[in-house]
């Protein structure tokens, strides 16, 4: 058998790196943040054109806006995301009203949203997350024990947090989609923890039965490691066909979908199980036996 | 036959029929109400979210008090920021607690020599809350004569207007939906008290004008697009206490310029020629036809209490939306196909439980969303692919706890396995799915799309497991599942 427990030094390590990494990614590189949080255009059209070629084209219809063009992956579709200025008002019609005169690009969807409004969605999105999580520490407190619903959560929050990083370095539009895949992450990451919590609380459970928490801890792991491994793999099969085959504007989910999966994992055997132990869990159990 | 004593077959019965029923108004050309919406990502078409200014409300607010307040108890009163400031000196003994509240107002602070008073939070917030739903009907009305009966326009939060039009839009009803439209009428004069200046930027028409309206459109009754000389006009008319105004207005003003000012704009300025009784009258600018019938409906529809800013609009063309569903289609039916071949090779026959429990799961899914006529967007679809994921774990987890359960000579490793794995699949489901419910009640847009199909999935994956996965593993000997250890 392997001894996970051994190995919680190294993982805790591992995952300080990574957070750090991370806390300097979004530092110096920053989040590539969509028009959800920070207002303005976005336009889709289908093209044979370049990047550069569009990039000009967008450009010229007011030079004060900054313009990001961006191809999606596998297709003749972009993505052109313009920054919101003065006259917002009409602007998208005057983009329509110019672009209807190409030949070679066509308007598959157009978006405004306000400045002011999009603070309004990131105050939201941040509610919707944090009151989720609130509400999945609670349930796991009164399920199980508050050290459990601690090392869920810390689990979770990496997760979380990682999956931000992940979206920094391969400079993936952060936009409420992707606040769906968050807390898809979150949910997906916590499904994974409780399903080894639940074990480990069985195993504490059983009466006559000398406490040995890193022992049972190295137990639960391993007597769920088929189901881990078999639930990744399908669930990643899954995603991989969404990626091949998504909407061309939602490819990018699954594949930090994907990475949340993994990191998700990871995660519960290594960082949350283990973290039980070091909560000094052994007392309570202890405590309850005499 | 032991099998029909068992309550799961005839529950496993009753949920093929109960997905049959729900399931058939989606196949029927009927305006059954039980049928899947599908966002406007999926079907394309134009949404529109609208916001009326709070701030200007309040302001046409205390106006209307400062004013009640002179017509009524004959108190002068200015107003400073979000407050109404009376001077002392005046008798303020008919202004008790009682008649405040009436106004929804609270006595804020009194100093020496004046007395401060506020609007009442709560009032005021109903009062904006009421706004937003008379507004609703205004933007209905304007929007109306599109005649798109799938159209639909609801209040969302405090002081916001959803509006969302499938299919494609020929009119721009842009112009339609961000005007207050408030009409007013005012005389030319001379003079540089209580004036000031209107200027049409279009024509250069300019034209010095009392401060105070002379007529609003309050009294409107009517307005239609009309033809004067083959170019588009505007006729409306008044109502009763409107035509008597207008009727007195123009006899004493015959000779003058009389302003007709659209949201602070001018659109033209007309000279009375002739006393006008009746209150039919007609106006003119440059007017494009779009444009005339335009302005015809939004002064029929009424004017919006405040300011009115499209915060957020979308248009989606049909094929990306077509084109999405069919690669969402195929990409669940391929996972589908690649996780059954997947558990089939791994489990034996126990995997074609697997198979038939995601179908049936998914089914159920379809069907709850159909009675909910829950609207299936997009990131609604990922979610669905998710629910696949969600229901194989679920059997995994079974599966794997009752070969476990052979391992360690379990008495009943069928029914034992399956009960400890349920517990574990209850808290971990429950927990995604309270998760899932906080998502739908503060998410928004694809947040909210991607929540609800979540729920439902969850759910649907939970019933399946419990009632139609359980009823397979009964009825099929354990030597056959697969699942025991040779």
């Amino acid at each position: 058998m392997i001894d996970f427990f051994k190995y919680r030094k190294i993982s805790y390590i591992a995952s300080s790196v990574f957070i750090i990494i991370t806390i300097l990614l979004i530092f110096f590189k920053g989040l590539n943040l969509g028009i959800d949080f920070k207002g303005g255009f976005n336009v889709e059209v289908r093209s044979d054109l370049n990047n550069q070629d569009l990039n000009s084209i967008f450009s010229q219809i007011d030079s004060s806006r900054e313009v990001i063009v961006k191809k999606e992956l596998s297709s003749n579709v972009f993505s052109i995301r313009i920054e919101s200025g003065s006259g917002d008002k009409v602007f998208l019609d005057v983009v329509k009203d110019k672009i209807s005169n190409l030949q070679n690009v066509e308007i598959l969807m157009s978006e405004y949203i306000e400045p002011t409004f999009s603070k309004d969605l990131i105050q939201n999105s941040l509610y919707a997350l944090l009151s989720s999580i609130l509400v999945i520490a609670f349930y796991i407190w009164i399920r199980f024990d508050w050290q459990f619903a601690f090392a869920g959560i810390m689990a979770l929050l990496h997760d979380v947090f990682l999956a931000i990083g992940f979206m920094s370095l391969f400079n993936i539009e952060f936009n409420l989609t992707m606040i769906a895949a968050i807390l898809l992450i979150a949910g997906y990451s916590i499904n994974d923890t409780i399903v080894l919590f639940d074990r480990l609380r069985t195993l504490t459970s059983k009466e006559d039965v000398k406490i040995n928490l890193p022992l049972m801890i190295n137990n639960s792991i391993f007597l769920n490691l088929r189901r881990t491994i078999l639930t990744s793999f399908t669930t990643i099969l899954a995603l991989v066909c969404l990626v091949i085959l998504a909407p061309v504007n939602l490819t990018e989910m699954p594949i930090v979908f994907i990475f949340g999966v993994l990191i998700g994992t990871y995660s519960s055997i290594f960082l949350a199980l283990p973290t039980i132990s070091v909560l000094n869990y052994e007392s309570v159990l202890k405590s309850r036996d005499s | 036959m032991s099998i029909l004593k068992k309550w799961r077959f005839w529950s496993s019965l009753l949920i093929l029929l109960f997905c049959y029923v729900a399931i058939t108004p989606n196949f029927q050309n009927n305006d059954s109400s039980n049928k899947i919406n599908y966002g406007l990502d999926i079907q394309g078409g134009n949404s529109f979210l609208l916001e009326l200014s709070e701030d200007v409300f309040k302001n046409n607010l205390l106006l209307k008090i400062v004013s009640q307040l002179e017509l009524d108890y004959n108190l002068r009163s200015i107003i400073n920021g979000d407050q109404i400031e009376l001077n002392n000196s005046q008798d303020l003994s008919k202004l008790n607690n009682q008649v405040l509240q009436s106004m929804g107002l609270i006595l804020d602070n009194k100093s020496e020599t004046t007395s401060t008073i506020v609007l009442d939070n709560q009032y005021f917030k109903k009062s904006i809350s009421d706004m937003t739903l008379n507004a609703v009907e205004i933007i209905r009305s304007r929007v109306d004569f599109l005649g798109n009966k799938e159209l639909s326009i609801q209040k969302t939060g405090l002081n916001r207007i959803l509006l969302e039009i499938p299919g494609n839009l020929d009119q721009n009803v842009k112009e339609l939906i961000s005007k207050t439209a408030k009409l007013n009428f005012h005389i030319e004069k001379d003079s540089y008290i209580d004036t000031f200046v209107l200027e049409n930027t279009d024509t250069g028409e300019f034209v010095r004008v009392m401060s105070r309206p002379s007529l609003t459109g309050d009294y409107l009754q009517d307005a239609s697009l009309q033809y004067d000389n083959n170019s588009p006009v505007v006729s409306f008319s008044l109502n009763k206490a409107g035509a008597d105004i207008f009727g007195d207005l123009t006899s004493k003003n015959v000779g003058k310029r009389i302003a007709i000012v659209l949201d602070g704009s001018l659109i033209s300025a007309p000279v009375v020629r002739d006393t006008i009784s009746g209150g039919a009258g007609v106006i003119s600018g440059n007017f494009t036809n779009e444009e005339a019938n335009n302005l015809a409906i939004i002064l029929k529809s009424g004017s919006l209490p405040t300011d009115i800013t499209i915060i957020q609009e979308k248009q989606v063309g049909p094929s990306l939306g077509k084109e999405g569903v069919t690669k969402g289609v195929y990409a669940s039916v391929i996972a589908l196909i690649a996780i059954t071949v997947f558990m089939i090779a791994y489990y034996k026959v126990s995997g074609l439980f697997t198979a038939i429990s995601i179908v049936i799961c998914l089914l159920l899914l379809f069907s709850l969303m159909s009675l909910m006529n829950a609207t299936l967007t997009l990131p609604g679809v990922i979610g669905i692919v998710l629910t696949i994921g969600m229901c194989v774990d679920a059997n995994v987890l079974v599966y794997e706890r009752i070969k476990e359960n052979f391992i360690n000579k379990s008495d009943d490793p069928k029914n034992d396995g399956f009960n400890s794995a349920f517990i574990t699949i209850l808290d971990s489901n429950l927990t995604t799915l309270f998760a899932a419910v906080f998502l739908f009640a503060f998410g928004f847009g694809p947040i909210r799309g991607f929540s609800i199909s979540l729920i439902i999935g969850i759910f649907s994956s939970l019933v399946v497991t419990y009632v139609i996965l359980k009823f397979f593993l009964e009825i099929v000997p354990i030597n056959r599942t697969g699942l025991k250890l040779k």
